[in-house]
């Protein structure tokens, strides 16, 4: 019983630490970098968003929905479309879209999440597919292929700046929310249907109810982030949809470590300026991030996250160690 | 409104009937290999890519464009060894006690792999869309005229499926496979190694997709993910038939290929890729479990 509470606070005074540590050295960066390298890190914020929530429902719940980016685009569409077409305030735009994602969410989940759990991710595989080819084809409204014009958030000299605080701080609500929700009563239920659907419907969970909630709660998330994506982008194209992009999502969460808080965090960070930096290397990135990922999946199931984690309790224990010899 | 005479409408008919069978070959690989391993293998849209490619290479290069059944089996056997090397390297893993949660681990490798071969692709044919020429003249099946490729995909398609259907109920290993889709254990203690089912069984499932791969090239044009919407079709296929249900991949795959033959007639040609999704909403809604039930056994 000792051991277990001492590894927990030195676990948990490093995590604060180094958190507190990392959102400096981040708070700080505009002022150190250039234009190009604070594009690249606001959009990495946006794949901690995507991959942090698709994390929520495929590593902590044991559902693998494979249209997170599909939600990402309708919550874009949505705000952009209303926004464009209703003269609707862009703030009213983003807080519609979540909606449209999370009632999509709700129709889907209503309809697989109540079979085995293999329903959903063929369900959402298909539904990912068949929005691409609709976004493609209605171009009256969507402008297809063309891709969609998007009112800016902001606009003028500072914009580069404002647009890293707002998805740093999107991506840190969503982060700190993810985490509280793993920590509550509803993050055990999520937990144990992962585990065994069965044993945890026999305890009385509504299995259901809770991995709908928890599709719903994932699908808004990523609306929310694709609406303000749109208004930063300025563009939206059905190639948002593409495969690739899910399974760029899928690579983050692996390569950060599936199952942990910091796991797509970091994931997400890494691929994204790893993608950034060897830009002229061209599909043999993706190809070398595919082959990391089987790699992990295949040799070593904790990714980045786990290798650190593994690495303070080793160092936990070799103190512990010494002190006890002391 | 377009006004119908029987003529036109049986034209349609053989249509969506001649579509979703060929839709039924590659939705056929994707359950027979669900109905074995228990995994759904999500880069089979990669196999059909390569599966044509091969067809590509071995009529242009090695043998000649009459010679295109030929290059339909090797290509066939080409993709089949390569999924035997992948099943032995990557999914036999799983059922050997070092994978904690198959479906996640093989949901996870079989996208990556996905991704891996897409952009191999991408790196060795460059990003241009190859056409392999025409393998027989246009035709008619009844009152339908259609191209000569689609005639030929059709045609090999109730070839190839008759064969996996003969192979499955009369010999040795087709029982023996019909036997592991029923209880992976029972069929150990009967002295039969899993295993090696198992490895071939992936490969038989990804050589179907290379086989509508290879039949399909020149109809629908080869690039590096020409096997996206061919792989939707089979998942909304082995999902409106029955996850695992034999019967229900061609029942499904007909009616599938029906929908969507009238629904772009009477509805919206635009959106004929959708309307299959739509169907699969609409079973999901009605009958959860598809078409024809594969009860699921909880051990």
């Amino acid at each position: 019983m000792k051991e277990i509470s001492y590894t927990k606070i030195t676990g948990f005074k490093w995590y604060s630490l180094s958190i507190a540590a990392l959102l400096l050295l981040v708070a700080l960066l505009p002022f150190s970098t250039g234009q190009y390298y604070l594009q690249v890190f606001t959009v990495a914020f946006y794949y901690v968003i995507l991959a942090s929530s698709w994390n929520l429902l495929a590593g902590y719940t044991g559902q693998f929905s494979l249209a997170h980016h599909a939600f990402a685009a309708i919550g874009g569409y949505t705000s952009a479309l209303l926004v464009t077409n209703f003269g609707l305030p862009i703030w009213l735009g983003i807080l519609a879209a979540p909606l449209s994602s999370a009632l999509m969410g709700f129709i889907l989940g209503m309809l697989c999440l109540r079979m085995r759990a293999i329903y959903l991710a063929i369900a959402t595989w298909a539904f990912a597919e068949s929005v691409r080819i609709t976004i493609s084809m209605t171009y009256e409204i969507t402008r297809g292929d063309l891709g969609l014009a998007v009112p800016k958030l902001f606009v003028g000299k500072g914009q580069g700046v404002a647009y890293y605080y707002l998805f740093l701080g999107l991506a840190a609500v969503t982060v700190l929310m993810i985490m509280f929700i793993i920590r509550s009563k509803m993050g055990y239920y999520l937990r144990a249907i992962r585990n065994d659907e069965m044993v945890a419907r026999v305890m009385g969970i509504n299995t259901t109810r809770w991995k709908i909630l928890a599709f719903m709660l994932s699908s808004g998330i990523a609306g929310i982030a694709g609406a303000f994506y749109g208004h930063y982008n300025g563009l939206l194209t059905p190639v948002m949809i593409d495969f690739n992009e899910m399974a760029f999502i899928v690579i983050m969460v692996v390569i950060g470590g599936i199952r942990s808080i910091a796991g797509p965090l970091i994931g997400a960070i890494l691929i994204e300026l790893l993608t950034e930096t060897f830009r002229e290397f061209g599909e043999i990135r993706m190809v070398v991030f595919a082959l990391a990922v089987i790699a992990i999946a295949r040799l070593y199931n904790e990714g980045a996250m786990g290798t650190i984690r593994q690495f303070t309790q080793w160092i936990s224990r070799r103190k512990q160690a010494r002190e006890g010899v002391n | 409104m377009v006004t119908i005479d029987s003529t036109l409408l049986s034209q349609y008919i053989i249509s969506g009937v001649v579509i979703g069978l060929i839709y039924s070959l590659m939705a056929m690989g994707i359950t027979f290999i669900y109905g074995i391993m228990r995994i759904i293998n999500w880069s089979m849209g990669e196999f059909y890519m390569i599966g044509g490619y091969l067809q590509y290479i071995i009529i242009t290069h090695l043998l000649g464009v009459e010679d295109w059944y030929l290059g339909v089996l090797l290509s066939m056997v080409g993709v089949f060894l390569l999924g035997m090397v992948v099943q032995g390297l990557l999914i036999k893993p799983m059922f050997q006690g070092s994978v904690e949660r198959r479906t996640e681990y093989a949901t996870i490798v079989t996208i990556s792999l996905g991704v891996l071969f897409t952009n191999v692709a991408v790196i060795g044919a460059g990003p241009f869309i190859y056409s392999p020429p025409g393998y027989y003249h246009g035709t008619r099946i009844i009152t339908l005229p259609v191209s000569g490729t689609r005639f030929v995909a059709f045609i090999g398609t109730i070839v190839l499926l008759s064969l996996f259907y003969l192979f499955l109920k009369k010999t040795w290993w087709g029982r023996a496979f019909q036997g592991a889709a029923q209880n992976r254990m029972g069929i150990q203690t009967a002295g039969i190694d899993v295993f090696r089912l198992d490895q071939i069984a992936f490969g038989i499932g990804v050589a179907l997709a290379a086989a509508a791969g290879a039949l399909l090239a020149p109809e629908f044009y080869l690039h590096p993910r020409c096997g996206s919407i061919a792989t939707m079709k089979g998942f909304e296929i082995i999902v409106i038939g029955g996850l695992g249900s034999i019967p229900g991949v061609l029942c499904a795959g007909l009616l599938l290929g029906l929908i969507e033959s009238l629904g772009a007639v009477f509805l919206n040609p635009s959106f004929r890729d959708v309307y299959g999704f739509l169907f699969l909403l609409a079973i999901l809604a009605i009958r959860p479990t598809g078409l024809f039930e594969e009860r699921e056994r909880v051990a």
